[in-house]
């Protein structure tokens, strides 16, 4: 299988299928326009605050306590006096905005305006997380003290978190967008943070809106670049107020990322890369406009389909039409929930006829699978590139990182 | 809905019949032949038909590395699965019909394919809430038998169900309502299970349900054409009883057939050839169903003796014809099958139906 776009928490399979035919409109709205830090901040309306006196005052701490986007398209942060606004953006429809959340000091009142946004007290206090990304947004902000409920206790890495579960501090929400809106109501959490589909609002959520329990949809997957899709993590910095821990945080990640990136472009060589899985006849293979490619191409990887855009994020192919690339491959990437060559092999035979099998070149993301079979590469892994980056750039050019172990990755044995 | 009013039967029908159908069959099997190669010849890759003689006569050189292994290990084994697919469904969608005396009556129709759905969800789905299920799904060779021995008890549960409810139950109509119900309540319980699992399991299911030809070779092929053949063994060995059966059980005794034992034989040879082939396809529709009126639409015939190897041959004529349209060459993506017998299916039903509007004489 492909990379769903979706963290494998409670996502639900039909929202990986709404996903993909989202992403058709995104194709033509992001087509290009991939590198980060490019022609972004023409995309967001510049904070106007409507307070300019108070702001100026104290310049420095404001600077401190701010936070911006340079890399995501699906969200925005402003500032306005004492108060912040998150918009949720949605590619898909011309960058319109599908959701705000006015984010005031707890305890202040609500301000003139706005009338469109739903109201959020900070730092929030307790958090419902419904996917695993979520929960590493958490922990990434040192914050998992802050989580009291998730999707599915089974689906979390993190070493806090797992705490917490077994010390009972964390309730299990529901499944998917069904959640568990009793529970919820009589738990009253901060916010709780699902994952959806931005355009959707928030209709689906009315019951728990209307008993005071704020609901906020992240849509990170619509996001085509790795980097892109950590950023999300100011979303919740914003909620916090650890606005300077992320902006330090974040920073030394990108600036990882961007460093592994420029190492890997001084490689000689290309190695021929295949992603994913047949599952009988189909192998989906991730896209160009797909964050998996862009990993690939960052970590100086010759990948078959990159210059092949599908409206779904990935192509359906059919087993003969990737067999000559797989066949060639000096590597193949992503097997699954595989760990052995012989569960490969068993799986179907016919995959010994592999170069990268033949060559011993099978690497698959779950180094880091946990009992419960949750794989943290899609927890951590998701606010980590820089450490997915080094990975690939390790498996694909061991020479430009001699150093240092694989942290998601492991060879197929 | 099928009377046992036909005066002839078998005896009467069969020297005629048997005239006609030879060479009716011959062509059949040469068309079968031609869509055989055709199968192997079509696909996404472009490789000119003289070169995939070649290959398949292993002649291949050493630049036709790509190109062998895709007509020896994607194609041909895809081929050789269609073949023993197409024949096994029909063989079992034909059997089903005589023994419930109804021309609805399908693997599918009947809560077969339901039965073996859900063994399959057992194995695949249950395996994320039970740890001993996660088990089985890591076994990987010995996981995909469970999924075939899983699928096949499914099937044979079903069917044991459907006709022990049979004997209570007089009236095809119900019976046919009864299976309904039972594929419903089948269906239910998979739904169940794939609302409380993880999302990948059930993709994994989904792309099950859509059937798919590829992914069979080796020793499961070597399993599945073993499977289907003891099947149609077991069908070709119960074409007399069918015949009879065909008058109605009552003169079905009279004629000396013990009933109770053709309708084990019957059983046993549809599980095989349902649960098989939906264990390792998928349920792939509609094959069961309409090739046995395509087939009667054609010979003329309700002799089993005739309809039983013509209906194979139909079957396999069209599952072949089916997989070359779902890979059509120039386009990278491969159809599911299922998609492709019903999108193709129903309309030759439609025409013959219409055409002759006698299904029901046709049928008894």
């Amino acid at each position: 299988m492909t990379h769903p776009p979706l963290s494998p928490g409670r996502a639900g399979g039909a929202r990986h299928l709404v996903a993909r035919q989202c992403c058709a409109l995104l194709l033509a709205l992001l087509w290009g326009g991939c590198l980060p830090g490019r022609g972004q901040p023409a995309l967001r309306p510049a904070p106007v605050p409507k307070h300019p006196a108070r702001l100026a005052a104290p310049a420095a701490r404001a600077a401190a306590g701010r936070t911006r986007v340079q890399y995501a398209k699906g969200f925005t942060i402003a500032y306005v006096g004492n108060y912040k606004v998150i918009s949720i953006l949605s590619p898909f429809e011309q960058k319109t905005t599908a959701a705000r959340y006015l984010l005031v000091p707890r305890g202040t009142a609500r301000p003139a305006g706005y009338p469109d946004c739903r109201v959020i007290e900070t730092p929030i206090r307790s958090l419902v997380a419904m996917s695993s990304m979520h929960i590493a947004l958490a922990d990434f902000l040192g914050a998992a003290d802050v989580l009291v409920g998730v999707g599915d206790l089974k689906y979390a890495s993190a070493p806090r978190v797992r705490q917490r579960i077994a010390a009972g501090q964390i309730f299990e929400a529901g499944l998917g967008k069904q959640l568990n809106n009793e529970l919820l109501i009589s738990r009253h959490p901060d916010l709780v943070m699902t994952t959806g589909w931005p355009g959707e609002g928030l209709n689906t959520f009315q019951t728990l809106s209307a008993a005071g329990v704020p609901v906020m949809i992240n849509s990170e997957w619509v996001e085509t670049t790795p980097l892109a899709r950590a950023e999300w993590v100011k979303v919740l910095a914003a909620l916090l107020n650890k606005e300077a821990l992320v902006n330090e945080q974040f920073g030394r990640v990108a600036r990882a990322y961007q460093r592994l990136a420029a190492l890997a472009q001084t490689a000689v060589r290309h190695p021929s890369v295949v992603v994913g899985m047949p599952f009988k006849d189909v192998w989906y293979v991730p896209d160009a406009n797909s964050y998996m490619a862009r990993f690939l191409r960052d970590a100086g990887a010759a990948y078959h389909w990159d210059r092949t855009t599908s409206p779904s994020g990935s192509l359906a192919l059919g087993f003969e039409a990737v067999a000559p690339v797989a066949l060639a491959a000096e590597y193949w990437l992503h097997t699954g929930s595989l760990t052995s060559k012989t569960g490969l092999l068993a799986q179907d035979a016919r995959y010994a006829a592999f170069a990268s099998v033949k060559a011993g070149r099978v690497f698959n993301n779950n180094r880091r699978t946990n009992a419960q079979g949750a794989n943290d590469y899609w927890e951590s892994g998701a606010l980590r590139p820089d450490l997915v980056l080094a990975d690939l750039i390790r498996i694909l050019h061991p020479e430009l990182l001699p150093r240092g172990a694989l942290h998601y990755y492991q060879p197929l044995r | 809905m099928i009377t046992a009013q036909h005066p002839a039967g078998a005896e009467v029908q069969a020297p005629q019949a048997a005239r006609r159908p030879v060479g009716w069959l011959l062509a059949l099997a040469a068309l079968v032949a031609v869509a055989f190669v055709l199968d192997v010849a079509l696909g996404p890759v472009r490789i000119p038909l003289p070169a995939v003689m070649r290959l398949l006569l292993g002649h291949g050189g050493p630049h036709d590395t790509a190109a062998a292994f895709i007509v020896n290990q994607i194609r041909l084994p895809k081929a050789l699965t269609a073949l023993v697919v197409g024949m096994g469904l029909a063989v079992s969608g034909l059997q089903m019909q005589t023994l419930f005396r109804n021309p609805l009556a399908g693997p599918s129709v009947l809560g077969l394919t339901a039965g073996a759905g859900l063994g399959v969800a057992l194995v695949m789905l249950a395996g994320g809430s039970a740890a001993g299920g996660f088990a089985v799904r890591q076994l990987g060779l010995s996981g995909s038998w469970a999924l075939v021995l899983a699928a096949t008890t499914g099937a044979a549960l079903v069917l044991l169900l459907v006709l022990a409810l049979s004997v209570r139950v007089r009236d095809n109509a119900v019976m046919l309502i009864v299976g309904l119900m039972i594929a419903s309540v089948t269906g239910a319980v998979v739904s169940l299970w794939q609302y409380f699992s993880a999302p990948e399991q059930i993709q994994e299911y989904l792309l099950w349900t859509f059937g798919a030809l590829g992914g069979v070779t080796g020793t499961h092929l070597a399993v599945l054409s073993t499977v289907v053949l003891a099947g149609l063994g077991l069908a070709f060995a119960s074409a007399k009883p069918l015949n009879a059966l065909l008058l109605g059980e009552n003169y079905a005794r009279s004629l000396g057939l013990n009933v109770r034992a053709s309708r084990t034989l019957l059983i046993a040879s549809t599980s095989l050839l349902a649960g098989g082939i939906t264990a390792f396809c998928g349920p792939i529709g509609f094959v069961g169903i309409a090739v046995p009126h395509l087939t009667r639409a054609l010979l003329r015939t309700a002799d089993h003796r005739v309809l039983l190897p013509g209906a194979s041959l139909v079957g396999a004529a069209l599952v072949l014809a089916c997989d070359c349209l779902a890979q059509l060459p120039g386009s990278q993506t491969a159809l599911p099958i299922n998609v492709v017998t019903s999108l193709l299916g129903a309309p030759v039903v439609l025409w013959v139906v219409l055409r002759g509007r006698n299904i029901r004489s046709a049928h008894a």
